[in-house]
């Protein structure tokens, strides 16, 4: 049984254990010949992330089995970000049941850490279609969403076929952001239907700020009533998927 | 019922009455008396505090004066008079000396099952400088405690016996404070008595041991043991229908609201009238991630929170739960969080009307309270989540393949 997956930086790690982070405490990878994957809901069962990480994207990567490995995040995430933005890093399940994490640039360490009891069980994904995509850059995301939290809990994301329109409504006051397709921030405007969803801040910012810091792009699909799918185009992993269930009111 | 000026003139009268009769005890430089047994740490000048036993001029069995497990049925002025009687020395200890021959014998007095015979000794009388005004409208997490003196000597009793379970925990070196308090709690052991031994610095992992104020260690006791509950309620089948149990005591009414959902929520609300007849309302809520602040209504919100999830643990069931608490005039003095966990326990004991839904068990819920059902539900984050919060697992109905 080997694992060992090499990447030139610790971007990636740290993107993907700050995601998984905003949702659980604990969290079990898979690792197959075809790559490294997450998938876990939050323990409100309000938001899921589903996370695969393929093995071209790796600088080295060698697996013969499935192999599945439980860590706390947080222990995970203070080890990965010892690392500098240029080391690289090496990360191996041992015999010892620990995994080890070998960082080197001008000297090498290496971290030791206790591998925790995994969960069996696995997360199916919803089947959903989206009648709308947004695309925006990560900081022009981050931004609405910090516009918008200002005076509400809750955003609405309404979009028509040349625009699209961030709402918020708390009560101190309301919002209501507007952007047009060729504006700056947005990438990419595509409505098949006309569509508004609700949805709840804590978890899109939360989820924004830890993922969005290493720049690139959010791609957010949803349709009326329905989950919001966002997509995280940073980094070299292949998919970052968070899925958020949305409010509605009768 | 007698009304709130009633009792509290009830409250002074019998606070002369005891000053008069233990006039001779209180005169005296030392005083002898069976602790309950009672030991309080305070909080003023943290981490150096006054720590000290706390002993009634009485003799005997008086085991009732500090366990709030026996007060549930009791009046207001019987347990201010409980209360009152309890005599507090006291002498400034850090924090961090848990051992010592001073603290090792008030971690003796915990440890004891039974009520201890003392003797305290007194720098100078005791003064009862304690008007019953300095408690009113002021929270206080622990019961009320009698007059206060510094100490020059304490001693107990020779033939003191130790429950053999805290006595266990307290040699017990390598076990975390959390672990210690929760197997307390298995054994049966009361929270009173658990909280009592982590004030005195009695458990968790040798060199993390310390003393803890008294109001500290009965949040921490109750915060502890209910998160844990609320894990093992997890796995367990949801209830199957909305229930609504009320108890009214001290004049405190409670009604707790049981919700059959899949994942644990819990919010508390308090409100109350001040003298201008201003509503006053303190609300907390957590949802399956835990709190994410600490309470605006304190002690109460854990108190509250342990009363509740330990009646679903015995029951194995599972729900979320909303529960609110007016606090009426009559509630003349704060007398303690032991209120609230024994008013949510006892209410929960009791039978539960059942609903279909959140609306009509609301409705139930607000009857006879003062503040009304759009009041309660106005501010309340577990009704608009019930209301409006979708779940990702409510996609996958009919997703046969995961």
């Amino acid at each position: 049984m080997v694992f060992l997956a090499k990447t030139k930086s610790p971007d990636e790690w740290k993107a993907v254990t700050s995601a998984i982070s905003t949702l659980v405490d604990e969290a079990t990878f898979e690792a197959t010949k075809e790559g490294v994957s997450f998938r876990g809901m939050d323990p409100s069962h309000v938001a899921l992330i589903d996370i695969h990480w393929p093995n071209s994207a790796f600088q080295t990567y060698d697996c013969d089995a499935t192999i599945k490995f439980g860590v706390r995040v947080d222990e995970f995430s203070k080890l990965v970000r010892r690392a500098d933005k240029k080391d690289a890093m090496e990360v191996t399940v041992g015999n010892d049941s620990m995994l080890h994490i070998k960082i080197s640039n001008s000297y090498r360490k290496e971290y030791k850490m206790r591998l925790i009891e995994g969960s069996s069980s696995s997360t199916p994904l919803p089947k959903l279609n989206f009648n709308s995509k947004v695309v925006l850059t990560a900081s022009a995301f981050d931004k609405i969403l910090s516009d918008v939290q200002v005076v509400s809990e809750y955003i609405s994301i309404e979009s028509k076929h040349k625009q699209v329109q961030f709402l918020g409504k708390g009560d101190s006051g309301e919002a209501d952001i507007i952007i047009e397709s060729g504006s700056e921030g947005l990438e990419e405007l595509d409505v098949q239907e006309e569509s508004k969803g609700t949805y709840s801040l804590d978890y899109l910012s939360k989820i924004t700020k830890a993922v969005s810091t290493a720049g690139g792009s959010v791609a957010a699909e949803y349709s009326t009533k329905m989950p919001l799918r966002l997509e995280f185009r940073v980094a070299n992993i292949g998919r970052i998927h968070f899925y958020l269930a949305p409010r509605v009111q009768d | 019922m007698p009304t709130a000026s009633e009792i509290k003139k009830q409250l002074e009268d019998n606070w002369i009455q005891f000053l008069n009769a233990n006039s001779t005890n209180l005169s005296l430089e030392s005083l002898t008396g069976a602790t309950p047994p009672s030991v309080f740490v305070g909080r003023y000048g943290y981490p150096k505090v006054k720590v000290g036993p706390m002993v009634p001029p009485l003799h005997g069995d008086t085991t009732i004066l500090d366990k709030p497990e026996m007060w549930l049925g009791k009046s207001i002025e019987e347990i201010v008079e409980y209360r009152l009687s309890l005599i507090r020395g006291v002498s400034t200890v850090d924090i961090h000396s848990t051992s010592g021959k001073y603290v090792e014998s008030l971690q003796e007095v915990a440890m004891a099952s039974n009520s201890v015979e003392s003797e305290a000794t007194f720098e100078k009388r005791p003064v009862a400088d304690i008007e019953q005004e300095k408690y009113l409208g002021v929270d206080t997490d622990s019961a009320p405690f009698g007059p206060v003196a510094p100490l020059k000597a304490f001693k107990t009793s020779s033939s003191l016996s130790v429950d053999r379970r805290l006595e266990n925990a307290f040699y017990d070196k390598d076990l975390r404070a959390a672990e210690g308090i929760v197997d307390l709690y298995q054994d049966g052991v009361e929270v009173s008595r658990i909280h009592r031994i982590l004030s005195m610095g009695m458990l968790g992992l040798q060199k993390k041991r310390r003393l803890v104020p008294t109001k500290w260690s009965i949040s921490a006791t109750d915060d502890i043991i209910s998160v844990r509950l609320t894990k093992e309620i997890d796995t367990f089948p949801i209830i199957d229908s909305f229930k609504v149990h009320k108890h009214i005591h001290l004049g405190n009414h409670y009604s707790v609201i049981l919700i059959p959902t899949d994942t644990w929520s819990f919010e508390m609300q308090e409100a109350w009238f001040d003298n201008k007849g201003n509503l006053g309302l303190g609300i907390d809520f957590e949802d399956a991630n835990g709190l994410d602040h600490y309470p605006s209504i304190a002690g109460a919100y854990f108190a509250a929170r342990l009363g509740v999830t330990e009646h679903l643990f015995k029951r194995r069931h599972k729900a979320a739960v909303l529960i609110l608490r007016e606090i009426r005039p009559e509630y003349v003095m704060p007398l303690g969080v032991w209120q609230i966990r024994e008013g949510v326990r006892r209410a929960v004991d009791g039978e539960a009307k059942q609903f279909d839904n959140f609306e009509k068990a609301l409705s139930f819920a607000c009857v006879n309270l003062s503040v009304s059902k759009n009041e309660w539900i106005r501010n309340s984050k577990i009704y608009k989540n019930m209301k409006e919060q979708m779940r990702i697992t409510d996609f996958l109905k009919g997703n046969f393949n995961g």
